[in-house]
């Protein structure tokens, strides 16, 4: 701007100091022709006015010649028709010679007796002027010469008097008067066009001019009475004097009222005093008139150089500006630039800084500071490495700076700063090198990243990456060993391990089944069991299967395969085998060859019916021994007691009390045997069947318990020893059961025949339970009755719900009894 | 003088029995038997005038004995005379035909009188025995009954009262208390739809849980 300005203020004093010189150039060339112009002015003045004297003054000699004639006098004094035509040759004799306007004679009064006019329609004949001067003038016997605007003929006139003597005479008869016309005068006057000539009576009335509009009015402004007395010297005629309105102007120039300017010069007339003549000269005309030859020939000169000066200046100044424009707009360009910079280098989220080369912050970045937790003020003019843990100050010292001044640049060189608040942040900082125009480094600018969170990110994942690693390899040592044990126990395990898809094609099977069927894993995969066992038996396996893919869960289920002409039996396990969308997509199984668990257990509860069997044996033998020896003995006793008591009834009352005593005594013994002899095995069930065994049974309960107890039997037809101790036996641990818990008030026992099926039923009317929620040692009873029920052929069912009492059925098929049953008892 | 064949394995049994018999002067024990095959070998070869027979013997047991003698001597009345005291024995011992039942406990008090009544031609029972057989009879008598829905306990109670013992003496005779006789005896009325004793007592001679 102030260039601008400058330049402004330069071209405009380069035009200035033109145009002043081309003004005083002007100003002394004008000087100059004014004072030509007025030089000539003033001898041209002299020259009007000396032509106008001559002009005014033409008729002064002839008025007095023309008085002195003969003939105008005679008429004065002899007014006769003879006179006048005498005294009108005469008047207009002079007036033809002198070319005056008019030439008339008056009498001493002041009417005017001849005139040359006589025939005009402005005839002076009989007009009295004696109000002019001039008469007034001659009459007193002075010549007069007089300007004014005629009465009667409204023409300006120059008039010349002369008083009119008759012979030897002193006083005038009257006067003669010459009137020349101004018109004429004017005429002969030449004013030139450029000039105007003003000629002015003592009050400023111009009287003649060249500017004929300006006739009659007052050069100089008047007062009213001065008005007035021009008007009442009829002079001029009417009036009303008003003012052309010129000035004088700086005593030099006088304007007129449209401000024109003019040169003026006056001169006062030489016959009449107080008249003055004046010359103005048009400024303009004056300067036209100067410079005329110059601006002919300078002019185009003098344009062109300006023309050319003012195309260079403004070309200048327009180069200039556009200079002025582009440093403008590579300043603000730059000034842009620095903003953005600056903008950039404080607002970027990167920590900027800029040391110079003693290592001193210069600059750092509101994004570094705010990181760090340093003020700018508080770093600025500090050592960076004094920021720095002591580790990053001795690497930047000795290693990085003095490499970074001699390379100009470093990038990613990792450093710990210490933050105001104590804690050390991980950077990673680049920087180049700023310099000055010789090449020297004067600063730098580094970025620097904040690499804590990465070098813990990276630290964490290092560390992720050994656990990972770690935890992989340990997860592949699992799997292998797994898989190794997994394999090994596919292979040693004496179970058959497989596993068949949907359609039961074998995926995969174990070395035992490999072994068992003869069969490689290769050659079994993709074949079904149809393909090596035989159609009933791989039916039974394909429904197995089947149930387990349908279900979906595992099951249990007995199978039995041949080898070798040998039936074995196998458990098998059955699975489902999920694929990764958790769909099912085969069966796995692994099966148990329990053969000989089968044996065993066959054995065992052969063993345990043995047990059982010969415990009853047992219990029966010594029943009866107790029952039968014990129990004859003690009643033979009895007799013998009863025998003694009867026998010695007169002789001996003490000894028949002591008898009675022992009757009694024996008779609890023998009840006391009795007792446990038929809790051993009640001779009832071998003396006289199960029917009969169960009717005591129920009795005694009913007697025992108090709960009432039907019995009902239909259509039994004889039993074996086993069945009939294995109903009783469950009859009665049921009763034991309905007594202990049942809080039953009705038990019914039914025993009948159902198509070769024995079934005993006893049912209670008692409180029930839930059959799947037995305590353990309720459940003895029912594991007892059912052991009994098995061991016997049948089975045992136990039905009970809360509430709903229980009952217990037992069924048995009935086989025919064997012939020696009737012996054992 | 009346013949008695005596047969029981226990030897100090019949000997027992044999001094209590003898202790009456009209009743001669002319042959013991020590099972069932001697007894009807002497029952055969002797002819006695009544047998006392065991019901549990080795060999053929008492009912046995009972069932042959029958074939062989049809008119022979035969006392069974046994350990048990569960009535089952006494209604199959009268339903193979014996004539008086005994138990051994209650021979030296019964056996004499038994022997007596069965020579006279009648039945020898004791009052438990008849009791039984009774009940037997009625609910054996005529297939499904409305009997069939009572309990032992409750025939036997049933059949006292109809037989028109007062509630304390069925309450004596089976050791309860003449409190749960009265219940069983609501209960029976109630079940069998009767209104009072005498109802009762028709209802049991009707089902001859009672002789006329």
């Amino acid at each position: 701007m102030k260039l601008r300005l400058i330049l402004l203020i330069l071209s405009s004093m380069a035009f200035v100091f033109a145009s002043a010189g081309g003004y005083f150039y002007y100003t002394s060339f004008k000087e100059a022709a004014f004072r030509e112009a007025e030089s000539k002015t003033i001898i041209r003045l002299e020259r009007i006015n000396k032509n106008l004297s001559q002009l005014l003054s033409a008729y002064d000699k002839p008025v007095r010649i023309l008085s002195g004639m003969q003939q105008l006098q005679e008429m004065l004094r002899n007014a006769g028709p003879e006179t006048l035509t005498a005294a009108n040759q005469i008047l207009d004799h002079f007036k033809n010679s002198l070319q005056a306007d008019v030439c008339y004679l008056m009498d001493n009064r002041g009417n005017t007796v001849a005139s040359s006019n006589r025939d005009d329609p402005d005839s002076f004949v009989g007009q009295n002027f004696s109000f002019r001067p001039y008469f007034q003038m001659a009459i007193m016997g002075q010549a007069a010469s007089y300007l004014a605007l005629g009465t009667t003929s409204a023409k300006r006139g120059v008039y010349f008097s002369y008083p009119v003597y008759y012979y030897g005479k002193e006083s005038p008869d009257g006067i003669v008067v010459i009137k020349g016309s101004i018109e004429l005068i004017e005429r002969e006057m030449g004013f030139a066009s450029d000039e105007i000539v003003i000629v002015t009576d003592p009050n400023g009335v111009i009287f003649i001019s060249n500017k004929s509009e300006w006739l009659y009015r007052t050069a100089w402004q008047i007062s009213p009475e001065t008005a007035a007395e021009i008007t009442a010297s009829r002079q001029f005629g009417e009036g009303p004097w008003d003012w052309v309105g010129l000035k004088d102007f700086e005593g030099e120039y006088i304007v007129d009222r449209s401000g024109k300017k003019y040169l003026h010069h006056d001169v006062e007339m030489d016959d009449y005093p107080g008249w003055r003549i004046s010359h103005l000269l048009d400024m303009q005309t004056v300067s036209q008139k100067a410079f005329k030859p110059l601006v002919v020939f300078v002019r185009p000169i003098v344009l062109t150089f300006f023309f050319v000066m003012c195309m260079s200046v403004f070309m200048l100044y327009r180069q200039a500006s556009l200079e002025i424009r582009q440093r403008k707009a590579a300043e603000e360009a730059l000034r842009e630039s620095d903003a953005r910079y600056r903008s950039l280098y404080h607002n970027t989220p990167a920590m900027l800084h800029s040391i110079n080369r003693e290592g001193q912050v210069v600059s750092v970045s509101n994004y570094w500071s705010e990181m760090l937790g340093y003020s700018q003020d508080e770093v600025i003019g500090k050592n960076l490495t004094d920021i720095f843990t002591e580790d990053s100050k001795k690497y930047a010292e000795q290693k990085v700076f003095p490499q970074f001044f001699m390379d100009g640049y470093c990038t990613d060189i990792p450093y710990r700063i210490v933050k105001k608040n104590g804690q050390i942040l991980d950077i990673l900082l680049s920087a180049i090198a700023d310099r000055d125009e010789k090449g020297e480094i004067i600063r730098t600018l580094a970025v620097s990243i904040d690499v804590t969170e990465r070098n813990r990110a990276v630290e964490a994942l290092r560390l992720a990456k050994e656990e990972l690693s770690s935890y992989s390899k340990n997860l592949e040592r699992q799997v292998s060993i797994r898989t190794r044990e997994i394999t090994n126990i596919l292979k040693y395990t004496p179970d058959v391990v497989y596993v068949k898809d949907r359609d039961g094609r074998y995926v995969l099977v174990n070395s035992r089944f490999e072994e068992l069927f003869g069969v490689s894993g290769e050659e079994i995969r993709g074949r079904t069991d149809y393909e090596i066992m035989s159609k009933a038996v791989a039916d039974e396996f394909r429904k197995n299967d089947l149930r387990v893919l349908q279900e979906g869960k595992s099951m249990q289920v007995e199978e039995r395969v041949s080898h070798n002409n040998e039936v074995h039996t196998y458990l098998s396990v059955k699975f489902p085998v999920y694929d990764e969308a958790g769909a099912v997509n085969g069966v796995c199984g692994i099966s148990t060859d329990i053969t000989a668990v089968k044996k065993a257990q066959d054995h065992l509860r052969r063993l345990s019916g043995g047990i059982m069997a010969s415990q009853e044996k047992e219990r029966t033998a010594i029943a009866r021994e107790l029952h039968d020896e014990l129990g004859q003995v003690l009643t033979a006793l009895r007799m013998d007691a009863v025998w003694m008591q009867e026998r010695l009834k007169e002789s001996d009352p003490k000894i028949v009390e002591r008898a009675l005593t022992m009757c009694d005594l024996i008779d609890k013994t023998i009840k006391d045997v009795r007792s446990i002899a038929i809790r051993l095995r009640p001779g009832v069930l071998d003396d006289l069947g199960l029917v009969d065994a169960l009717e005591w049974l129920t009795s005694d309960f009913e007697n025992r318990s108090g709960i009432t107890c039907v019995f009902e039997h239909k259509d039994v037809p004889e039993l074996n020893d086993t069945v009939s101790t294995a109903a009783y036996r469950i009859c009665q641990e049921a009763m034991t059961n309905v007594a202990r818990y049942a809080e039953a008030g009705r038990v019914s026992v039914v025993l009948r025949a159902d198509k070769n099926i024995l079934i005993l039923s006893i049912r209670d009317d008692g409180k029930g339970f839930d059959t799947a929620a037995l305590s353990e040692f309720e459940g003895v009873g029912i594991a007892g009755m059912r052991e009994r029920a098995m061991l016997a052929g049948g089975n045992l069912e136990v039905i009970s719900e809360k509430g709903k009492g229980c009952n217990v059925l037992f069924k048995v098929p009935i086989v025919p009894i064997r012939q020696d049953a009737g012996e054992t008892v | 003088m009346i013949r008695v064949l005596l047969a029981d394995d226990h030897s100090i049994v019949r000997a027992g029995l044999r001094r209590i018999i003898e202790e009456s002067k009209d009743i001669e024990v002319i042959a013991e038997a020590d099972d069932g095959r001697n007894a009807i070998k002497l029952a055969r070869e002797k002819s006695p005038d009544v047998a006392v027979i065991d019901i549990s013997m080795p060999g053929l047991d008492g009912l046995e004995v009972i069932s042959q003698l029958k074939i062989y001597l049809p008119h022979l009345p035969i006392i069974i005379l046994t350990m048990h005291e569960e009535e089952q024995y006494v209604v199959r011992a009268i339903e193979a035909g014996a004539m008086g039942y005994v138990t051994k406990r209650s021979a030296p008090e019964h056996i004499v009188k038994a022997i007596h009544q069965v020579m006279s031609g009648s039945r020898y029972l004791t009052a438990e025995a008849s009791e039984a057989l009774a009940l037997r009879v009625a609910k054996g008598a005529g297939g499904r009954s409305s009997l069939d829905s009572l309990s032992n306990r409750e025939l036997q109670v049933l059949r006292r009262l109809a037989l028109g013992h007062t509630n304390h003496e069925i309450a004596d005779a089976y050791g309860i208390s003449s409190k749960t006789v009265d219940t069983y005896r609501l209960r029976l009325l109630k079940k069998l739809n009767l209104r009072n004793n005498a109802e009762l007592s028709r209802f049991a001679m009707q089902n001859k849980l009672i002789e006329t």
